[in-house]
């Protein structure tokens, strides 16, 4: 039974980068975005004799962990702040000279204005486009596949609209 | 919905796929945090692991008898019993941990598990170099002693290792180099002969390639601005300057290094000499094949860095290998002065120091960093001090091809 995981390290090594970047979209700075990475593959490495597999795909409970670890980090780090931010639309004042060549990377705009959609909008979003089927989305926001995909839509239409106002 | 609004939201789902596909932590985070995470597993889970591992592989044979897959297992679990006790064989020659002292996060494999390796090109090209008095050999210009030496040895050498490790990466692809570019941010432009790729972003152009044959460079970078750059404001002087440039394009070495500061006229050029961790020696520097230090260069114009050059960041894995003992390496170094004392004259040069170093061994689709012991003497000719770099490969006859 154990035997039919794949090692930890090829869903590592397949899964690291969609992992950050899902979490780089919902975060201010590179360095929370690795931060919480690291975080949710330790748990990940810890629990993963615990996973599975016939009961949800490795990328559904991969993400299911980095969605409830960037929540720990909204609830440890002041979801007041962040509120504020995002209502005021301001950008981050903090310095983070780790994420200065990111910054030129062309679609960073685009993704901090999805992380300044509302939070299920925000995961759907981010989930879909780290590459989780709408079931999975569905599973992972406890709704149906039908809900996960109005809810996708609208949270596209919402995006739209908010580039079209601040023309990212 | 109307159909201008479908193609406007199809095309905003291409550019949403295209950042996600796009952003990637930066260059080492995935080695890094791979090495943190083996580092906080007990030993029995990873024990266990191994044991799973060589399950499913025997799983995925099935055409291996019974009797075979048993007298395995129990070989198996008697090295790792003992491996995991702490028992070493033959003087010390198990496997390297996964990480080193030095923090550099290396893959290790079993000793000896890269094979016979391809022997360092090294000593008998090594030209003594003329120095000034009080300075260091860094600085010393190049005038060469073409002439041939004798060579003696008046130092003490305890290397106090039995095993040293090997490291080697694999060639990197133009996919690598892209990968590389676009944690900072740029975007391929061409293909120049001899590169890898030729990136860009509005305020520097970085080239990559891959390894040099002669003379041996590992992958590398180079970084330089299109666009003036910011003056950076550092407290410490150049080194300081230089190292927060580099973290600020994500570039600051994973591995151990120190730092050297050479001005000429009024550009400083700022060295950060590679290290390797060995565990129980210490840290060896990586060394050209004409005994330099070397690792990643900044050149600055005041505060401003007019360039950045220096290895491409690889992922290495290493291997321990059986060294030569210190003895041998003596007696090795002189032995090598016979072959170049054709002249009956020939200056005497008293070697005085040694030290374990690391060379780039160029060899094909993978490539080793190997450790040497690097002789270092001077002496004089016609009142002018010459410095006589010797080196001697350290890993083993027994375990190099060549």
């Amino acid at each position: 039974m154990v035997a039919d995981r794949p090692p930890f390290e090829d869903l590592y090594r397949a899964y690291l980068g969609r992992i950050y970047a899902y979490v780089r979209a919902q975060v201010a700075s590179s360095a929370d975005a690795e931060d919480i990475t690291a975080q949710v593959f330790m748990n990940a490495y810890n629990a993963y004799e615990r996973f599975e597999a016939r009961n949800t795909t490795p990328a559904a409970w991969l993400f299911r962990i980095a969605r409830n670890s960037t929540l720990d980090h909204f609830r440890a780090h002041g979801r007041r702040e962040r509120l504020r931010r995002t209502i005021e639309h301001q950008p981050v004042a903090e310095v983070d000279p780790s994420g200065v060549a990111e910054d030129r990377i062309q679609y960073h705009a685009l993704l901090e204005r999805v992380a300044k959609l509302p939070e299920r909008q925000r995961d759907a979003i981010s989930l879909r486009h780290s590459g989780l089927s709408f079931e999975e989305v569905g599973v992972l926001l406890k709704c149906s596949e039908d809900a996960a995909k109005m809810l996708y839509h609208r949270a596209l239409k919402a995006l739209k609209e908010a580039v079209a106002m601040e023309g990212v | 919905m109307s159909e201008p609004e479908d193609l406007e939201l199809e095309a905003l789902q291409r550019q949403l796929d295209d950042a996600f596909e796009t952003t990637r932590p930066r260059v080492g985070f995935e080695d890094e945090l791979w090495t943190r995470m083996q580092a906080s597993r007990p030993a029995g889970s990873r024990l266990r692991d191994a044991w799973l591992g060589l399950i499913q592989a025997i799983r995925e044979a099935p055409a291996v008898p019974m009797a075979a897959v048993a007298a395995v297992l129990v070989v198996v679990i008697g090295v790792s019993v003992l491996a995991y006790s702490g028992l070493r064989f033959g003087g010390g020659a198990g496997s390297s941990a996964s990480l080193s002292s030095g923090g550099q996060p290396y893959n290790a494999g079993s000793a000896g598990a890269f094979g016979r390796l391809p022997s360092p090109v090294l000593s008998a090209g090594v030209p003594p170099k003329a120095a000034n008095a009080g300075q260091p050999a860094a600085a010393a210009p190049d005038a060469e002693y073409a002439g041939a030496v004798t060579l003696t040895w008046t130092g003490k050498l305890d290397l106090g290792i039995a095993t040293a490790p090997v490291f080697r990466y694999r060639e990197p692809s133009t996919n690598s180099a892209d990968q590389f570019a676009t944690s900072l941010g740029a975007i391929l432009q061409n293909r120049p002969a001899g590169y890898l790729g030729s990136y860009e972003t509005t305020d520097f152009n970085v080239r990559v390639r891959g390894t040099v044959q002669a003379p041996a460079q590992e992958p590398s970078f180079i970084i330089l601005p299109i666009t003036a750059v910011a003056p950076i404001e550092a407290a410490g002087g150049p080194v300081d300057v230089a190292v927060v440039f580099l973290a600020q394009h994500s570039l600051a070495p994973s591995w151990p290094y120190t730092s050297d500061t050479v001005v000429s006229g009024d550009v400083s050029k700022v060295t950060l000499s590679r290290q390797f961790a060995v565990s129980g020696y210490g840290y060896a520097y990586l060394v050209d094949g004409t005994g330099e230090r070397y690792g990643l260069e900044v050149d600055l114009k005041g505060n401003k860095p007019v360039s950045a050059a220096g290895p491409l960041p690889l992922s290495l894995e290493s291997a321990d290998y059986s060294i030569i003992s210190a003895d041998e390496a003596v007696r090795s170094v002189l032995a090598s002065s016979s072959t170049s004392a054709g002249a009956a004259n020939a200056p005497t040069v008293a070697l005085t120091t040694a030290e374990l170093v690391y060379s780039l061994v160029v060899a094909g689709d993978h490539s080793f960093y190997e450790p040497s012991i690097l002789f270092t003497g001077s002496f004089k000719v016609n009142g002018t001090t010459y410095v006589k770099h010797v080196m001697v490969p350290a890993v083993d006859p027994s375990q190099r091809s060549s």
